[in-house]
């Protein structure tokens, strides 16, 4: 038997209901065209593009919050069309979204990352178990009393995180996750994807506009007009930065440091896209 | 100095909504200059929010004294009606706030509450909506909520810029907005500040952008005001800034692991530019 896709995006395309007042032409808008995406089991993949790229909308069609007008999205082989199957879609596919408050609903967070547990009836003591190992995972478990509105926005991400991960899920798709995080916060958010991706061959897709939060990636992939543009290794995309600033993504100034010495005769790895490697080129 | 726009002498604040009195802000001392940009950085919870809250009276401080536009914010007879006009405030995600049906009724709603006539009112708006790149002909009667996220954030400056505030405080004003957004959003920010003579106070956690914007920042620490500094001199010291578990733009951060291999930087080498210079003239050196 081969080894299928953990999300395979078969030529789909999608537009957003029409909303009242809206006029014809704003209809035939498309958010998706024709997008086509196989993620593998353990892969970690970043889908970049700006505001209204279609990225979201693309990565909210692998967890059955959406559903494509034409072509199919298979989930660990489940059609996301199959009423009966979302459910278990959705516990195999875990998502974080941009503002934690929208998913924290308890007064602890021991209760929070409890809570999709207890509502499925699962039994106490195995419910204790994976709460305690989600916690520990995302490095919460001295939180576990505290309220999550006392939390900053990063440690409230954590908390959302693990309830994901306390459902055990094979594929984490974090959309915009980091967008309303101080810098530390959001790299270490990143940090953590990173780890729980090789730590637990979990696969994750990360939604950004961030190209700094690409360079951790196993593949890069970029969105325009509702459409993939580019795909590859993060040292792949880089090396085309004239395009990255068309496609209004802001360009980290080390990565512009490196091109214009490259440009220079400074002989700098094409790989290094991450401010250590860089610095690590520069000494050779 | 007596032309600072805002100024602060030893100001202290004591939250006592809680069971126990929280002191937020200890002993603050700043002045600003008219004009100027300045950035208030700090971690969650340093003080930042209730610092720039004193500034339109949406605070009043429990010891020292706070003087916006001349007003002193914190004397009971303070005209707050008066000093609110002066000072505009953004919040995050101000395009949350927008109710009106068309952007030309969202932004008039300010000034038509400041009793003005209402050919002013019509003026100001317009001048508004043109100040951020949304001309009233094209945008004025469409609905906010038909706008992109970006554009509906500067509907928001614009119905604060209509009242012709004096101090312009923006919190936290681009997250979320992608890379041309953001660059559009400073464009405008500048004009206001270098044409209109406006005073911008900025609360930021993004480094990148304070670094583009600020003539002078502050750091807050635990409700201390524990540095200041043009943004060259406060990016220098990625060390001590890390201490406060704040971020350093990601070129003074490579800049500074540089250093610490032992390659020689001046600790006041801040833009692009300069970066490029020595790095270039350096590698040349050693082959």
């Amino acid at each position: 038997m081969t080894i299928s896709p953990i999300i395979d995006i078969q030529r789909i395309t999608y537009s957003y209901p029409v909303q009242a007042g809206r006029t014809k032409e704003d209809q035939s808008m498309l958010a998706l065209r024709e997008v086509s995406l196989q993620v593998q089991r353990g892969e970690y993949v970043v889908l970049l593009g700006h505001n209204g790229s279609g990225k979201s909308t693309l990565a909210r069609h692998c967890n059955a919050l959406l559903f494509p007008d034409s072509g199919r999205v298979l989930v660990d082989g489940l059609d996301t069309r199959d009423v009966a199957k979302q459910r278990i879609i959705r516990e195999r596919v875990g998502m974080i979204f941009q503002n934690p408050d929208n998913q924290l609903i308890a007064t602890v967070v021991e209760d929070d990352v409890a809570w999709a547990l207890t509502v499925r009836g699962v039994p106490a003591a195995f419910i204790r178990e994976r709460v305690e190992a989600a916690m520990h995972d995302v490095g919460i478990t001295h939180l576990r009393k505290q309220p999550p509105h006392k939390l900053s926005g990063g440690q409230r991400q954590r908390v959302a995180i693990a309830g994901v991960l306390a459902l055990r899920p094979q594929c984490i798709i974090a959309d915009e996750a980091t967008a309303m995080l101080d810098p530390l916060s959001r790299q270490e958010i990143t940090q953590l994807l990173h780890q729980l991706n090789q730590q637990y061959g979990l696969t994750i897709i990360q939604v950004t506009h961030l190209l700094e939060e690409a360079t951790m990636a196993q593949r890069v992939v970029v969105m325009e007009e509702g459409q993939i543009i580019m795909e590859g290794t993060p040292a792949t995309i880089f090396a085309d930065l004239e395009r990255l600033r068309a496609l209004k993504l802001v360009i980290p100034e080390p990565i512009i440091l490196a091109e214009r010495l490259r440009a220079a005769g400074v002989s700098i790895s094409r790989d290094a896209v991450t401010v250590e490697a860089i610095a690590r080129e520069l000494m050779l | 100095m007596t032309d600072s726009i805002i100024v602060t002498k030893h100001l202290s604040h004591t939250y006592l909504t809680g069971p126990v009195p929280k002191k937020v802000l200890i002993d603050i001392s700043l002045e600003i200059a008219p004009a100027s940009c300045v950035a208030i950085i700090g971690f969650n919870g340093s003080g930042k929010s209730t610092l720039v809250q004193h500034f339109n009276g949406l605070l009043r401080p429990t010891e020292g004294t706070v003087s916006v536009d001349g007003i002193d914010v914190g004397a009971g007879k303070a005209d707050l009606r008066a000093l609110r006009r002066r000072v505009g405030m953004l919040f995050q995600f101000p395009e949350t706030q927008l109710f009106e049906r068309t952007v030309f009724a969202d932004v008039a709603f300010g000034p038509h509450r400041m009793k003005l006539s209402r050919r002013e009112v019509r003026q100001r708006v317009i001048d508004a909506l043109e100040m951020v790149g949304l001309p009233h002909s094209e945008y004025g009667s469409r609905s906010p909520f038909d706008l992109s996220g970006g554009q509906r954030r500067r509907v928001a400056l614009a119905g604060i810029l209509a009242m012709k505030p004096h101090i312009l405080v923006l919190d936290e004003p681009s997250v979320g907005l992608d890379g041309e957004a953001r660059a559009e959003f400073y464009g405008y920010l500048r004009h206001i500040q270098q044409e209109q003579g406006v005073t911008i106070v900025l609360v930021s956690h993004d480094m990148a952008e304070v670094a583009t914007l600020a003539d002078w920042i502050f750091v807050l620490h635990e409700g201390r005001l524990v540095m200041q500094g043009t943004p060259r001199s406060i990016f220098a010291q990625s060390d001590r800034l890390l201490a406060w578990k704040l971020a350093v733009p990601p070129l003074s951060e490579l800049l500074s692991l540089l250093r610490k291999q032992g390659v020689d930087i001046p600790t006041e080498t801040f833009t692009l530019d300069e970066a490029f210079e020595i790095l270039s003239t350096k590698n040349r050196a050693t082959l």
